[in-house]
């Protein structure tokens, strides 16, 4: 028999959609670890105010409390005093971020290597930015694109920062369509990785040097799309070293690993890091290095290449240095563009988050938010003609 | 072998992995449920919590949850058209329409039922699979992945129920949309009109949510009522009915089953096309195909089944090669590497207890999610006899967060609430939605492989035997209606036809 539904079947609903609106309201909060360890982050917050001399320090110190008024009269008391002694350099605004809510914004979907580094470092950017709440916010689309724009157009507070991919650079020096960002004028605040870039071939190919590579009629290329990263390295690295190449795009994540194994495509260019298991389990070999470091029998793309063409090797080692940028809107008030720094920095140098990265196979080699922003201006920094190069190679097919 | 395998199942029961697998599984279906965030979600988010756990419990805690997904993505998708994860998209088709005539209980049944086979199923398939499957996934490449979307395609012309050119032309409708987009091959993007946001083509999750769910309770909303118009027989019978019911179609189910565990398996086709091609297969085999989308309860267990079956495809290929089968196995990949594990051939070798505790626990979360899906089922049938001014605004409430979720994007609500109005209009004037969703799902990645076959083969790729033999298949599925036909036409007139019989 069919029966109404009675008020308490509407009771139970509403209370199962509150429970479902908690949940997604701490999925929002997303990859932040339980509360266990936010208060041993709360006890260790309170160290750091009492071991640092500097002068903006101690009144953070109590990282939930509404400001009393004692400790409101501190800082004022503390700031006069605080400007003498230090020199004429800018102080960085903690206080400003207690109680705010800051977008870490990925460029990519949830589960890449790009958000993998943001929800590691979010936790402990929270950590050294006391009574700030880090939110890890996926904006994907248009090959990091969306991702950057919406960084670059966020108000200017300082709530606002993220991480994509810096082949944006060779992007914007081809100039691509729908960007709106500048990357020189972002601010930078750190670089958390280098990771050199390996070419591999297929080891029962029949290519064992560059040289090869040169002399071979066509070498078929796997790469994700047009535009991205794979497909621009491969190209840039064809029209440095001279070989013929055919890109074949459409390989998404590591299907381009399968095609290799299937022999479908010569090769492909990747982090050195995510090769290895392929070069260890003998499907494929390494060819050439990209980057600033060597690798021990594989030779770098610096040597290989013709002198003429050193302003693209220059660009593509620079690629490789700045693996992991992050970086915050343009004119954003320098005391809290130095907080930024100061806790990413300090995120970067937590002992917790540094076992964490080395257990999940994350390399950290923190670079300072100066250095960064140095090595993409001077990335950007292109002449004329080299600028034209890049925008017929990468837009070739 | 058996001792790893009684090992495994073993490591299931002990505490503290039991609980996280059931804590897993309950988050799991409940993350599943709400429309917009889905199973990949759900697993960045608890990666985080698998620091310092040993082996065992994570992959409770995260199997448990990610094996169920879709059994929970498949309660949303029957009581209010919307799907909780994209691929259930497909089980609206059919299992919304069964909530329609208010057989609630009965499409419960069959969701939770198949789900649970399916995932049985693709873990025990894992097992077996695994030494075969070098050579399976060796000999899928682009021009068997274009050909495998295009039987799919074909079987979209069965959608059209009692009208085929307007299933047709939906279907190519969604053909068209799926052509939106940057083109991978080229990077030109097409029917971009200079908005960033459409480079990467319409998500079809959007689509989905508006064609479906919004348009459902703008008609609501219109005609009042509630969403079970018609009387019902009691809703526990209606369990019980719904649950035989998986067991008599039980050819099907397997079939389905499979379908789902092979694209699992390869990674390129993406897993989101396994309830499609599930679907389409029912539809085409079916003996009555002109009734699918009004209710069929063979067109609600195929997705089901496929779409759990399909991750145990999945973590084969990502266990034996450490190549991700699916988006939701690359972040389990993390997983691994936190936990000090290198996925591929070592794994076999070193870890074969853990192979074997992963394929059971999948194996039993499903069973556990569709318990308590089952378990619940009375109640949330109930939900279906609400007054509609009530359900609309929290429907609705949930199809918008569900689609401002996908990517954080405002934009996205316009497609939303575009899709819904045109889903509307569809409904009001007899034009099937499903052939949109499957167009705009398999133009895609038919394009794309497509366009990848012919740059790596030419197009000699036809005549790789593989490609060739799913080549005759289509040609078989597209011709038989024909002859069909043609002999009844020639019967009609009272020829008898020379050489006979199927």
């Amino acid at each position: 028999m069919l029966r109404q539904p009675r008020m308490w079947h509407l009771g139970i609903f509403l209370s199962a959609l509150l429970a479902l609106a908690l949940v997604a309201g701490c999925a929002g909060t997303a990859g932040q670890p339980s509360a266990p360890t936010k208060s041993t982050s709360e006890q260790q917050s309170a160290k750091p105010a009492q071991e640092k001399p500097e002068p903006t320090k101690p009144a953070q110190a109590t990282p939930s409390a509404k400001p009393t008024p004692a400790q409101a009269a501190q800082p004022a008391q503390e700031q006069p005093k605080a400007q003498p002694t230090a020199k004429p350099e800018v102080q960085a605004d903690v206080a400003f971020y207690n109680g705010k809510t800051v977008s870490f914004i990925v460029a990519t979907k949830p589960g890449g290597g790009y958000d993998a580094y943001a929800r590691l470092v979010a936790p402990y950017l929270q950590k050294y930015l006391p009574g700030s709440t880090v939110l890890v916010k996926n904006v994907e689309g248009a090959g990091h694109i969306i991702g950057a724009n919406t960084i670059y157009a966020a108000p200017a507070d300082g709530l606002t920062l993220g991480t994509f991919n810096k082949g944006l650079i060779v992007s914007q020096l081809a100039g691509m369509e729908g960007i709106k960002f500048d990357l020189a004028k972002f601010v930078w605040i750190a670089n958390a990785a280098t990771e050199p870039r390996a070419m591999v071939v297929t080891a029962k190919g029949p290519y064992k040097t560059v040289e090869d590579l040169i002399a071979a009629p066509e070498v078929k290329m796997g790469g994700a799309g047009v535009g991205s990263e794979s497909s621009n390295d491969a190209l840039m690295a064809a029209a440095i070293l001279g070989f013929k190449v055919k890109m074949i795009n459409g390989y998404a994540g590591q299907e381009a690993d399968l095609a290799m194994m299937r022999g479908e495509i010569d090769g492909q260019i990747g982090t050195y890091s995510s090769m290895k298991p392929l070069i260890e389990q003998g499907e494929a070999r390494a060819i050439l290095i990209i980057g600033k470091e060597d690798v021990a029998g594989v030779p770098n793309l610096r040597q290989k290449a013709p002198a003429e063409k050193k302003a693209l090797v220059d660009l593509m080692e620079s690629q490789a240095q700045l693996a992991r940028v992050i970086a915050a809107t343009p004119g954003i008030p320098e005391g809290r563009a130095k907080a930024l720094r100061d806790a990413v920095k300090k995120a970067f140098a937590d002992p917790e988050l540094l076992a964490k990265a080395q257990q999940a196979g994350l390399p950290i080699n923190y670079m300072s938010g100066e250095e960064t922003g140095d090595l993409v201006r001077a990335a950007l920094d292109q002449k004329p003609e080299v600028i034209q190069l890049i925008k017929d190679i990468v837009t070739k097919k | 072998m058996v001792e790893a395998s009684l090992q495994g199942l073993a490591a299931v029961f002990v505490w503290p992995n039991f609980g996280l697998m059931i804590l897993g599984a309950l988050i799991g279906m409940t993350v599943g449920f709400i429309p917009g965030i889905g199973g990949n979600f759900f697993l960045a988010m608890m990666i985080p919590f698998v620091f310092g756990m040993n082996p065992y419990a994570a992959f409770a805690l995260l199997l448990g949850g990610h094996a169920v997904v879709h059994t929970g993505g498949a309660i949303s998708a029957l009581l209010f058209n919307t799907p909780g994860t994209g691929p259930n998209a497909a089980t609206c088709f059919d299992g919304y329409p069964l909530v329609k005539k208010g057989q609630t209980g009965r499409a419960m049944g069959v969701a939770m039922t198949a789900s649970a086979v399916g995932g049985v199923f693709g873990a025990a398939v894992m097992i077996g699979v695994i030494p075969i499957v070098r050579p399976i996934v060796m000999a899928f490449g682009p021009p068997e992945f274009f050909m495998m979307i295009m039987v799919g395609i074909a079987c979209i012309a069965f959608l059209g129920g009692s009208t085929p050119v307007k299933g047709l032309a939906v279907g190519a409708l969604g053909l068209l949309l799926s052509m939106v987009g940057q083109d991978p091959s080229t990077g030109v993007v097409r029917y971009g009109f200079g908005l960033l946001d459409l480079w990467g083509g319409v998500n079809q999750v959007l689509v989905v949510i508006g064609l479906f769910a919004i348009s459902e309770m703008i008609n609501l909303a219109l005609k009042g009522g509630s969403i079970a118009d018609q009387m019902a027989a009691k809703v526990s019978g209606g369990l019980t009915t719904g649950m035989l019911d998986v067991f008599r179609h039980w050819w099907l189910n397997l079939r389905c089953a499979v379908i789902g565990v092979v694209i699992g398996l390869i990674p390129g086709l993406g897993g989101e096309a396994a309830g499609f091609l599930a679907y389409g297969h029912a539809v085409q085999s079916s003996k009555t195909p002109e009734k699918f989308g009004t209710g069929m309860i063979e067109g609600l267990l195929a997705p089901e089944s496929a779409h759990n079956s399909k991750e145990g495809g999945a973590l084969v290929t990502t266990v034996a090669f450490g190549v991700p089968g699916s988006s939701g196995m690359a972040i389990l990949l993390g997983a691994f590497l936190i936990l000090g594990i290198t996925p591929g051939p070592k794994m076999m070798t070193e870890h074969l207890p853990l192979v074997f505790n992963m394929a059971w626990t999948i194996a039993i979360a499903n069973i556990f999610g569709a318990a308590v899906g089952l378990a619940l089922a009375n109640q949330m049938a109930k939900l279906t006899y609400l007054r509609g001014s009530i359900l609309v605004p929290l429907v609705l409430l949930f199809a918008i967060l569900g689609g401002y979720g996908v990517r954080n994007s405002m934009f996205d609500l316009v497609i939303v609430l575009f899709f819904g109005v045109v889903g509307y209009y569809m409904k009001k004037y007899d034009y099937p939605p499903a052939p949109l969703i499957m167009g705009l799902v398999l133009g895609k990645m038919a394009e794309t492989n497509l366009n990848m076959a012919m740059d790596l083969y030419g197009v000699e790729f036809i005549f790789r035997p593989i490609t060739f033999v799913l080549l005759l298949v289509i040609l078989f599925i597209v011709g038989l209606p024909l002859v069909k036909a043609t002999r009844a036409a020639f019967g009609k007139r009272g020829v008898t036809s020379a050489g006979t019989t199927a």
